[in-house]
């Protein structure tokens, strides 16, 4: 009874577990394509992983074919010598030399067009332009060479990345039409670490697709960069949008070659940096145009707080936005930047600011308006006050674009009519005949003041709040250490200056009043007739007494006189 | 010898503030204008008394000012323009009498009552420094003082340094007013007789005036007085 037992468990055991077994391997042999001879002999060593071949140029050719994929190839079925054509199991030459890689490839590749037609080649466009091109990659490059699938088991096999990577991760390159050549090659380990490292290419590139890919032809490299910026916005509709009121983007849409967009700041789209908690991106990207004010920045009491690790310290950004950057020269909206982090100013200032009997908030607002944050808190900066020139009716900048049209001249013209003895300093008669002039040809104009930092980078030395001036006799008094440089401003309509030097004195001249009638500082714009006046009217107050004095003393006797006749008559 | 109350009691106090207040901001916004010449007080220092008395001087102006509108006799101040003849010609009189007169020992001219407390000149001058310029000087100080607070006015006047240039224009004007305004003030019939009276409020008028108004006697009253 046991024995049949025994019997019936193992009739089981072999139903059930190695019969399984043996019916997948049968199929398994019986699906799986047999290499030729051949290649089973030339496996016989090419499956060896470490044989190598050391090329002419030190590189070090692997000579190892990995029989798997080779028998799940599309080409299993040829032997070894249909490609390698110079090698048979008769004849092995021993010692080929070959000058790289490239030129290896290059040769194996040839092979390819004994079986496939050049009709084929050319069936879709982008195949045809790459195989016409001089510098065209080889077949392998693209298409593998001992694991080649055929294009629809590749198509379907592969993600979409993926598939677009097969090509492009190679050494690709565009020619331009002015000749440039724009590399295509996209480093797969950089993009699936950029910020953009989860996305599938056709979420960008919507007119390539794994069956589509037109061919395209630009005129250099700029233009090609301006047209994929039109790809950023498909995403990042706000940023764009910001930037097209950008600073940046002016200079983009005056045709600046070197304006910059959005892949200039961010670097190339596939490989694009995610944003740090440390903000060292807000700094690495400006840097790479701006380098010049970094070591300013770093001097600053902005970079001691970054590297301390506090979570509020400025970068550029931070002050200056991150795409709808202005001229911090033709708007007071730099301060608004200061003010983001440094809230009630008006409060903090007035702790100091004395104006009795009561201070108020505009009291300090009256000083942020003409003085920037810079000029008081930047480390022993040059101050100077900068005059520029504003429309009453407007209160925009004239800029020197306008005013050449205004006057009728060019700008060596404009240069005579503001320094009209041309000695390089402006005088307050020539503020006042330039003032008088652009008034005659129907513009009221007025000399807007500020005092500011000399350079932009003086702009990002800000010190701490001990280093900061409080000093009101730097600007109130006479000679005021910060009113001796003085310039004339004239904005230009992409933002930047022109800065001629003044007189130091001319805030102190009656001719300026009226040209720049909103800027007064206590002290030291003072208008030095008024002080001659002054003193005319004290000497002549004085003299009036001593003068009636002395007459009256000199005319005594004629009273006496008058008084003793009276006496007589009575 | 009768005494007229002449300066009532509200005025008396406005005059002396306002005598002492002028000096100050004289003094003041001299030491900020000239302090590379003199250094009296420190920027700070003058900046502080100056605006402090600049305010207390706002509110005197109108103890002045509601004085006189409220007991209507504001009139004082009021040249009688209806008569410009005969108002020009006292007026030319009393300059006459200050230039010439006074040399001669001839009697002023006018004489001073609660109702007619002012000779012609003095009536112009403290018209329009009441009516107009210390209006002004307070408007424009205030203008400085906090010009963003007031820009609608500072914009509408042209700009900052054009509410300066008034303040200072004034602040000449007053600074010589002041020295001659004192000076004026001991032409009474006593050096001190104008002064006492503007700390006691009552002028001295000799009795005989009233009772002859002759020139002659009231030459030879002045004279004593002398």
């Amino acid at each position: 009874m046991d024995d049949i037992k025994k019997k019936i468990l193992i009739s089981l055991f072999i139903v059930f577990m190695i019969f399984p077994i043996y019916v997948y391997a049968a199929k398994v042999v019986a699906t799986k394509p047999v290499l030729s001879d051949e290649a089973q002999m030339c496996l016989g060593c090419h499956s060896n992983k470490d044989m190598t071949k050391a090329l002419e140029n030190k590189e070090i050719l692997s000579l190892y074919v990995d029989g798997d994929a080779f028998v799940n190839s599309i080409h299993n079925a040829i032997s070894c010598a249909g490609c390698h054509m110079d090698i048979s199991m008769q004849n092995h030459p021993q010692v080929k030399k070959i000058k790289s890689k490239k030129e290896y490839i290059a040769n194996a590749s040839k092979a390819c067009t004994m079986c496939h037609a050049d009709d084929q080649l050319r069936k879709k466009p982008i195949h045809s332009f790459l195989i016409t091109k001089a510098k065209a990659i080889s077949c392998v490059e693209c298409h593998g060479s001992h694991s080649i699938k055929g294009i629809a088991a590749q198509r379907a096999g592969l993600g979409e990345t993926q598939y677009c990577l097969s090509c492009h991760k190679s050494r690709l390159s565009m020619t331009m039409k002015n000749g440039e050549s724009l590399s295509v090659f996209v480093d797969e380990s950089s993009l699936r670490n950029s910020a953009h490292g989860k996305l599938e290419c056709t979420k960008c590139h919507s007119n390539f697709s794994k069956t589509q890919h037109p061919v395209r032809a630009f005129n250099s490299k700029r233009e090609y960069t301006l047209i994929n910026t039109e790809l950023c916005k498909k995403c990042h509709p706000d940023a764009s949008s910001q930037y097209e009121k950008s600073i940046h983007y002016d200079l983009f849409k005056s045709g600046n070659p070197k304006a910059p967009n959005c892949t200039d700041c961010h670097g190339n789209a596939h490989s694009l940096a995610r944003t740090k908690p440390d903000k060292t991106i807000g700094l690495t990207l400006c840097n790479k145009c701006h380098r010049e004010l970094n070591s300013s920045y770093e001097a600053s009491i902005h970079n001691k707080a970054r590297l301390q690790g506090k979570k509020d310290a400025p970068v550029c950004s931070s002050c200056h936005n991150a795409h709808n950057i202005e001229s911090t020269k033709m708007t007071t909206k730099i301060k608004e930047g200061c003010f983001k982090c440094h809230k009630d100013m008006g409060k903090v200032h007035n702790k100091w600011l004395k104006n009795p009997p009561i201070t108020l908030s505009t009291f300090a607002t009256a000083h942020f308006d003409v003085v920037s944050c810079a000029a008081c808190h930047s480390i022993e900066a040059k101050r100077g006050i900068y005059l520029t020139l504003y429309s009453r009716k407007t209160g925009e900048p004239v800029t020197e674009e306008e005013l050449l049209k205004i006057l009728e001249t060019d700008p060596v013209g404009l240069m005579k009519k503001i320094d009209s003895n041309a000695d390089g300093i402006i005088k307050a008669r020539e503020i006042w005949d330039f003032f008088s002039l652009l008034y005659k040809k129907g513009v009221t104009s007025i000399f807007m003041g500020k005092m500011d930092v000399g350079n932009a980078a003086e702009a990002h030395m800000i010190g701490g709040k001990a280093e900061a001036t409080k000093d009101c006799v730097k600007c109130h008094q006479p000679g005021a250490e910060f009113f001796q440089n003085v310039f004339v401003v004239i904005q230009k309509a992409d933002g930047k200056r022109t800065i001629l030097n003044a007189k130091p004195g001319v805030l102190n001249s009656v001719y300026t009043i009226l040209p720049v009638s909103k800027f007064y500082a206590l002290g030291s714009t003072n208008i030095k007739l008024f002080d001659i006046l002054f003193i005319i009217a004290l000497i002549g107050g004085i003299a009036v007494p001593i003068g009636h004095i002395s007459l009256r003393i000199i005319t005594s006797p004629l009273r006496s006189l008058r008084r003793m006749g009276k006496g007589g008559k009575k | 010898m009768k005494k007229i109350y002449l300066h009532p009691l509200p005025i008396r106090i406005w005059h002396w503030v306002n005598a002492g207040g002028f000096i100050i901001l004289i003094l003041t916004g001299a030491q900020m204008r000239f302090s590379n010449v003199f250094n009296l007080f420190s920027f700070e220092t003058a900046v502080d008394i100056h605006s402090w008395t600049g305010f207390i001087l706002l509110a005197n102006y109108f103890i002045w000012l509601l004085y006189y509108l409220l007991t209507f006799k504001i009139k004082i101040y009021i040249p009688p323009l209806h008569h410009p003849i005969e108002f020009t010609k006292k007026a030319l009189r009393q300059a006459k009498f200050y230039g010439w007169g006074i040399m001669v020992g001839d009697e002023n001219p006018h004489h001073s009552t609660p109702d007619n407390k002012f000779n012609p000149m003095q009536q112009v001058s403290y018209l329009m420094i009441m009516v107009a310029l210390i209006p002004v000087q307070i408007i424009t100080g205030l203008l400085l003082w906090d010009p963003k607070l007031f820009s609608p006015v500072v914009n509408l006047i042209g700009g900052i340094q054009i509410a300066d240039m008034i303040h200072v224009l004034l602040f000449i004007f007053f600074s010589a007013f002041i020295i001659v305004h004192f000076y004026l003030a001991t032409l009474g019939h006593t050096t001190f007789a104008h002064i006492i009276a503007m700390f006691s409020g009552y002028e001295e008028e000799y009795e005989e005036h009233e009772e002859h108004g002759g020139h002659a006697e009231e030459h030879s009253h002045q004279e004593k007085t002398e």
